[in-house]
């Protein structure tokens, strides 16, 4: 994990932002590899390591994946949900970053996939209350979540399914190379 | 050590169980919640009469306004055919084919007893129609 020494240097090095432009691109080479299948995704799984190993460096990465997102799909109404739901599942895991544990890993990423949809709907209540009140907005929004619940219980089996197979031989890899990030040396 | 692994254990088995019951409580949401199929306006029957002259009925509810949106409706019913510029030319009702070029046959299309003059793409549906789908051999 991050070194203390690292932790004062609040500096983006250039190899900080290599490392930055390889976790956008893993994300998403991830996200187009599994975009034939409705809400499976390994968007959370690499967010949720990410955010374990290089914690604040994935603050830069998601709003550059995020707006490469748009870039690529279109900026839409989804797209103002990306803004807040990314930077909100990495915050979570911050918070968690010393748990090593596949279940509890695989909990929260299943909760978040379930929760999902609720938190993009936050999106839709802001633009419904802007457009005829609070009333229209939070029925809009409610109305827009309930439609997306039955993708959101595929998300959160998925979420739960891809951690609980990819997060040991991951995680193992990520701890045996990471060091060499930090410290310059061979393994 | 052994009291902080089951400690552990037991955290998960909830975990999970939270997990399970809150899949549950979204299922149950969104089983109240959702919008609903609003039930079509029109009561209509389509009879299917195969080669062997055995007859199934299917009468359904629908708002399509032609005949080949009502027979994708009507559960059980399945057909295929051909695209064209007129629309589909069918060839198979449920997975029994009439092939013209063989035998002369076709499927023959009637509402309420009549000729149907359009094709299924065509062919308006109003409430109480009769469509009959029969297998026929030309002469």
């Amino acid at each position: 994990m991050e070194p203390e020494k690292y932790k004062k240097n609040r500096k983006l090095t250039v190899r900080d932002m290599t490392l930055i432009g390889l976790m956008v691109a893993i994300l998403e080479v991830c996200k187009a590899a599994l975009s034939f299948l409705p809400n499976i995704e390994l968007v959370s799984f690499w967010i949720i390591l990410f955010t374990v190993f290089f914690h604040r460096k994935i603050f830069f990465a998601i709003p550059a994946f995020v707006l490469m997102e748009g870039l690529i799909y279109g900026f839409g109404m989804w797209w103002f949900s990306y803004l807040y739901v990314w930077p909100l599942l990495a915050l979570v895991s911050f918070i968690f970053r010393r748990q090593e544990s596949v279940w509890f890993w695989s909990i929260l990423s299943s909760v978040f996939g379930l929760f999902f949809g609720f938190l993009c709907a936050i999106s839709y209540v802001a633009v419904g209350a802007a457009d005829g009140g609070l009333r229209s907005g939070l029925h809009a929004g409610f109305t827009w979540w309930v439609a997306g619940i039955k993708m959101d219980i595929i998300h959160a089996v998925g979420n739960f399914v891809l951690m609980l197979v990819l997060y040991n031989p991951v995680y193992m890899t990520m701890k045996k190379l990471v060091p060499t990030y930090f410290y310059d040396c061979k393994i | 050590m052994n009291s902080k692994s089951s400690n552990g254990n037991k955290k998960i088995v909830i975990g999970i169980v939270v997990l399970v019951a809150l899949i549950g409580l979204f299922a149950i949401l969104y089983n109240v919640f959702r919008e609903k199929p609003v039930e079509g306006s029109k009561s209509i029957t389509i009879e299917v009469v195969n080669k062997a002259e055995e007859k199934t009925s299917y009468e359904l509810k629908t708002d399509a306004e032609y005949l080949r949106q009502a027979m994708e409706e009507a559960e059980g019913l399945t057909f295929s055919g051909t695209e064209s510029e007129h629309g589909m030319m069918v060839e198979s009702v449920n997975d029994e084919t009439a092939d013209y070029n063989v035998d002369g046959a076709y499927w023959g299309f009637f509402v309420n007893g009549e000729y149907c003059n359009y094709g299924i793409d065509m062919q308006p549906v109003e409430d109480g129609d009769v469509f009959s789908i029969i297998y026929t051999v030309g002469e």
